[in-house]
């Protein structure tokens, strides 16, 4: 072996062991990094969980007081008591929507599959949604969905989908507007289910289709903006379809309303 | 005589809401913070209803009426809270002999026309 070849191998060896240095230093960060994560996820999900009592107690206390069970109140009193109620229901609303956040982001998220009726759902989903909708004087329907075949997956789980997507179209919808869910199926044997949740509210710009899937983005996140949330609710539902092996996505235009869309896999093999 | 209620539950904030909602609402009231003192008080001052609260200190609510019914001192009523209303725990408050699961917090309306209807 010659002196020049004797000398290339050794500043081989020392770059190759260098670089292996910088691998395991960087599997080190990753490690890290990863038990940080799920530290922080923890936290959030403690945190959220150890809010929840005290506010619960508020909202029962001003309720106590709002019904008149200490005393009659005049008007404003109620008034004023009434919107302790309301406010405390709103912030439970937000904590309840990061725990859901939480925990379903997590690489672990276990799937409670069920048969059921996805149509059912939908209906359970409107009627909680009625007297919201009524508010605004927006009709809230399913078109279609009594013959469809029952789907095997996380009722819990599509209920809150539904309820993140529907929630949102009557949010963004003005006075008499329209919301609607339909069901279609889609590929060569119809073995997925793609549902459909629209409304002929204000709509999303292009440029904002993917920002309204991310966490916490907001298209309007100015403090004067007329809607408040956390969020989070479009990255949940995207979550949720995701741990279901389905997609989601918005098509949409300004001033004349979104439709958002899912798909389901119809063919899951029963457990 | 006043029906009596048993709060089982480990947040004295919330024993204490309640406590003040069912005293007005005409009912005796007892409080237990542990599913230790929970079977206590139930087996030496029995109620009528049982308002369970799932997660507790020493154990699962649950368990509460599990002793509750090996001493054969099971009460008329007992209804669950829980905080989070998946369908899997909610089978299982109703497989141990509740009559209703409620999703905390519980509008007080709602619970104290529930209460009423089902000590009827």
């Amino acid at each position: 072996m010659s002196m020049k070849q004797q000398v290339s191998d050794a500043a081989l060896t020392k770059r190759l062991n260098a670089l292996e240095a910088k691998a395991r230093e960087a599997q080190k960060t990753i490690d890290e990094l990863r038990s940080r994560d799920a530290l922080k996820t923890q936290f959030l999900s403690n945190i959220s969980h150890d809010l929840r009592t005290p506010l619960a107690a508020i909202i029962t206390h001003a309720e106590i007081l709002r019904d008149g069970m200490l005393g009659e109140l005049n008007q404003k009193q109620r008034d004023s008591v009434t919107g302790i109620v309301n406010g405390g229901q709103q912030l439970l609303d937000m904590i309840d929507e990061i725990l859901t956040y939480v925990r379903s982001s997590g690489d672990q998220v276990p799937l409670v599959c069920t048969e059921f009726s996805i149509a059912e759902v939908v209906d359970q989903v409107r009627l909680l949604n009625q007297s919201l909708a009524a508010k605004k004087h927006i009709t809230l329907e399913r078109t279609n969905g009594d013959d469809l075949p029952l789907v095997y997956a996380d009722r819990d789980k599509i209920k809150h989908i539904f309820a993140n997507l529907i929630g949102n179209a009557i949010k963004f919808t003005g006075d008499g507007g329209r919301a609607w869910v339909s069901f279609s199926r889609r590929g060569a044997d119809e073995n997925e289910l793609l549902v459909e949740v629209g409304d002929n509210g204000r709509g999303i710009a292009r440029d904002h289709y993917e920002l309204v899937f991310r966490e916490f983005a907001q298209v309007d996140a100015s403090p004067s903006r007329p809607h408040h949330g956390t969020g989070l609710g479009l990255a949940i539902a995207r979550r949720l379809v995701e741990l279901h092996h389905g997609r989601i996505w918005v098509e949409s235009e300004l001033g004349k309303g979104s439709r958002f869309f899912f798909t389901l896999p119809l063919d899951v093999p029963r457990e | 005589m006043a029906s009596r209620i048993l709060i089982v539950e480990d947040s004295p904030l919330i024993t204490e809401a309640f406590s003040i909602l069912f005293r007005e609402s005409g009912y005796d009231v007892d409080v237990a913070g542990t599913v230790a003192q929970a079977v206590e008080a139930a087996t030496t001052r029995p109620a009528d209803l049982i308002l369970l609260d799932i997660s507790l200190p020493d154990g699962d609510g649950l368990d509460v009426l599990e002793q509750l019914r090996e001493r054969n001192a099971f009460p008329r009523v007992a209804l669950a809270m829980t905080g989070h209303g998946d369908s899997r725990s909610r089978q299982k408050c109703l497989d141990a002999g509740c009559a209703d699961v409620l999703l905390k917090p519980v509008r007080i309306g709602d619970l104290l026309r529930q209460i009423e209807h089902l000590l009827a």
